[in-house]
Order: structure tokens, then C-alpha cells, then sequence
């Protein structure tokens, strides 16, 4: 379903307050379906939000938007898909480990997309947004 | 239950609906001459400023995302209650605008969650500002939005043998399929005439008893009956807020021995946003036509 809006109904993306309605949809299908989805997405807005110069703001397609010094870095969509911007080179060695996908539309770019399906993908998906966030903080990566 | 009442949770579900209840009071008190008419505002930026309020007096709670939705529903619900409790909103019309309602409420208080927790004044204070500049301009703009739904099934007889059901038919036995008609909304039972000629009166009478009026424009025998609808049932349902100006039935004869009866309805609706009421509203005239024009087969089409 996500999918098919994001790949067939981008084009009603400009339509102000629209992606950020069908989010809210999302909402309302998880509390349904898999609330424990809405547990974790807060797990991991809570623990950005603890690291220096971090906010939270609503990403304009829909989902929390991160951000470091009101730049952003990555956002989570309601249904759990994760979105973090790396380096071309950092997405490369990420994507040898399996565990992240080329972002599920601007495959070319150095976002990446990794899906919140678990409780213990809560701390993966934590880990990636530190790496992230250390880039843009100018910290060092660490090792992985 | 004292401290419930006092609670901050309590508070935002009803100071917004208070807020918002006001206006559409407001609303309504300076605008009656736009009689019934319902904007887009009062179904999208009055929700998102309810959920933002809400959000407002539960900015301190540290609700989580669940929480959060579970109290917009209740807060929705409420405003849905008020609704058919001060503005006399029928059931059926209420089951209709409640996705909306739940759609925005929640919406809102996840931008009012996102507003206070970044407890930016400014960015506070220019999204209300923008949303009460749509709604005083949405309310002051001129509203009027007409269309016609077009459905046509194919009848095996020939069209003498059908015109007469087109023109007036008995009670339609069928039980309604139609979800809405089975959750209560009237659907239409039988059509009488006083006489089977050009300017002659028409009453096309629903389940629930509700008459609409009607009189013929264009008795053109075999071939195409239309009517102006001269009046109609003032219901707190939907029928409150379309009218229903015009209907139409048109035989082609197919030369097999079969007839393509094609019914029109052409109807103004007075609740916006079109993109969403008017999903509805052919829905349900669809639904309209296919059940006196199935009645109309099954009759045409007995020996």
C-alpha cells in the first residue's frame, strides 16, 4: 500500500497538508494492526532527540523528520521505514551487511531505507542515525 | 475522578471542541445567508486546529504516539456528538464525515505535538494564523458545485414494453444491497404520476416515506423521459445537504430485441471539499439509479 502511493500517487505530493494526512492514515493502521510499531518509531524519535543540537520536526511527505541544527538527516515514515542520508561510500559498506536497502525512491542518491519491523531493529535503526548524525555533528565514524 | 476532571487530558478534548463549536457558530451567525452550505474548512481546518489545541494542553503529558491517537478518536467522537447533538446532523451523515474528522484531529495534534515540543513561538503563531486566513477566506467565497451521474444497463425487451415501468412503477420488493441503505438511509421504494404526459406530476417515494417531488419536462414516448425535481424532503441526513435538481431516463433500442436504459441524475452539493463529498454522492446516486433501474428490468422483462 505504501509502496504503491509513494510510486503511483507521488505526484499528489505537493498538494499541501496531503502527505502529512496520509501519514496520519498510516497512524491509524498501525494502532490497528501493529501498534507496537508506534512504540518503537517513539523509541527512536526519544533517543535522537537526547544527542546535542538534534530536533524533531513533521517531514514534508509524510513522518518525523531529524535533524541536526534544523538541517536534516533522516525521517521515519509512520509505518516504520526509515530513511538516513549517508555518503555514497558509507551507503556502499552499509549495503554489504544486508541490512539496509537503496532508499525506496531516490536509489541513486546516498539515502538509504531500513524497515522497523522488530523490536530489536529499534537498536539498528539507532545505531544507523548515530552514524549519521556523527557525520553531520562532524564527529568521526565510529566502526562498524 | 475529580482529578480526571481537572486533567489536562480532559481539558484539551473539551476546550477544543468548544473552540471549534463557537466557530461554526460564528461562522454560520455571520454568513446565514449562504443557507446549509458547508465548506471545506469546517470538515479539514477546524479538525486540524482541534487536534492542534488539544496538543496544546497535552504538551507536558509526554503522551506516546498510541495515546496520542487513541484521545484524538475521543476527541473526534466528541465532536461528532456535538454535531448531531447541536448542528442536527443525521446518523448517516455523520458515519460519512467521521474519516475526515478522525483523519485531521489526528493530523493536527501531531503538529501541535511537533509545534510545542520545539516550543517555537513563531512557527506557533503563523500556523494558526494560516489556518484561520483559510478559513475566513474559504468562508467568505462563493460555494457552488454541480454535476450528473450517468449509469445505463442493458433490458431484454422492447422499449414500449419498458416505458411504462420507466414512467411509474409499484413498490420495488428487493431487499437494498447497497451498504448504506442497509445502515439506514432511505432508498427508493416507488414512483407514482398523475398523468402519463408532458407537465404532469411525479412522486418518487423513498423507504423511510420522504416524497420528492417531481414534474415532467420531456415526455417524448419510448424514448426519453425527464423531470425537474420541484421539491424535496428537508432531512437532517444527506438529503440535507445535496439537492437533487433534475432526473432522467433515456431507452435506445438495440434492434436485437434488447433496450439500453440509461438513467441521469444531475444534483448540487452543498458540502465541500468536493474531492471527498462527491465520492459519496455519486456512490449513493449510482446506488439510486441501479435499483429502480434494476426494478425496472426485472418488471419490463417478465412474460
Amino acid at each position: 500500500m505504501f509502496s504503491f502511493v509513494v510510486k503511483r500517487l507521488d505526484f499528489l505530493k505537493s498538494i499541501p497538508l496531503l502527505a502529512l494526512v496520509f501519514d496520519s492514515l498510516l497512524k491509524m493502521w498501525m494502532l490497528i494492526t501493529k501498534p507496537e510499531r508506534l512504540d518503537q518509531i517513539d523509541k527512536i524519535e526519544n533517543e535522537v532527540l537526547k544527542w546535542k543540537n538534534t530536533s524533531l520536526s513533521l517531514h514534508k511527505f509524510g513522518g518525523s523528520q531529524f535533524n541536526h541544527n534544523q538541517r536534516e538527516f533522516a525521517h521515519i515514515h509512520s509505518n516504520g521505514l526509515l530513511d538516513i542520508l549517508f555518503t555514497q561510500k558509507v551507503k556502499a559498506e552499509l549495503m554489504l551487511y544486508g541490512r539496509v536497502e537503496q532508499h525506496h525512491v531516490f536509489k541513486k542518491s546516498g539515502w538509504i531505507s531500513f524497515y522497523v519491523h522488530h523490536t530489536e531493529d529499534v537498536d539498528y535503526a539507532i545505531f544507523l542515525l548515530k552514524l549519521s548524525y556523527n557525520k553531520i555533528a562532524g564527529n568521526e565514524y565510529r566502526q562498524f | 475522578m475529580k482529578t480526571f476532571l481537572q486533567s489536562k487530558l480532559l481539558q484539551g478534548i473539551i476546550i477544543s471542541n468548544v473552540i471549534v463549536l463557537i466557530i461554526i457558530w460564528l461562522n454560520n451567525w455571520l454568513h446565514s445567508e449562504k443557507d446549509g452550505i458547508l465548506v471545506f474548512s469546517e470538515f479539514v481546518i477546524l479538525p486540524l486546529l482541534m487536534g492542534v489545541i488539544s496538543s496544546w494542553f497535552w504538551r507536558n503529558l509526554n503522551l506516546k504516539s498510541k495515546l496520542l491517537i487513541w484521545y484524538s478518536i475521543l476527541n473526534g467522537l466528541l465532536a461528532i456528538l456535538l454535531s448531531y447533538i447541536f448542528l442536527g446532523e443525521g446518523t448517516i451523515c455523520l458515519i460519512i464525515v467521521s474519516p475526515l474528522i478522525f483523519a485531521f484531529v489526528i493530523t493536527g495534534a501531531f503538529i501541535g505535538k511537533t509545534m510545542f515540543r520545539k516550543n517555537n513561538q513563531t512557527l506557533n503563531v503563523s500556523i494558526v494564523s494560516i489556518l484561520l486566513v483559510i478559513f475566513t477566506v474559504d468562508s467568505i467565497s462563493d460555494h457552488h458545485y454541480s454535476n450528473m451521474v450517468s449509469d445505463e444497463i442493458i433490458v431484454k425487451a422492447a422499449p414500449e414494453k419498458i416505458w411504462k415501468n420507466v414512467v411509474a412503477f409499484e413498490k420495488i420488493k428487493q431487499a437494498d444491497t447497497y451498504w448504506l441503505f442497509k445502515a439506514g438511509m432511505p432508498s427508493p421504494m416507488q414512483t407514482t404520476v398523475t398523468a402519463y404526459k408532458k407537465g404532469a406530476g411525479r412522486k418518487c417515494i423513498f423507504s423511510n416515506g420522504y416524497v420528492f417531488d417531481e414534474k415532467i419536462v420531456t415526455f417524448d414516448v419510448n424514448k426519453d423521459l425527464t423531470f425537474d425535481i420541484t421539491g424535496q424532503p428537508k432531512d437532517p441526513e444527506i438529503m440535507g445537504h445535496i439537492d437533487i435538481e433534475r432526473g432522467q431516463f433515456l431507452l435506445k433500442d438495440n434492434g436485437d430485441g434488447t433496450t439500453t436504459l440509461v438513467g441521469n441524475s444531475w444534483y448540487s452539493l452543498k458540502v465541500f471539499p468536493i474531492w471527498y463529498y462527491d465520492l459519496w454522492a455519486e456512490s449513493i446516486t449510482r446506488n439510486v439509479h441501479l435499483r429502480v433501474m434494476h426494478h425496472i428490468k426485472e418488471l419490463s422483462e417478465k412474460n
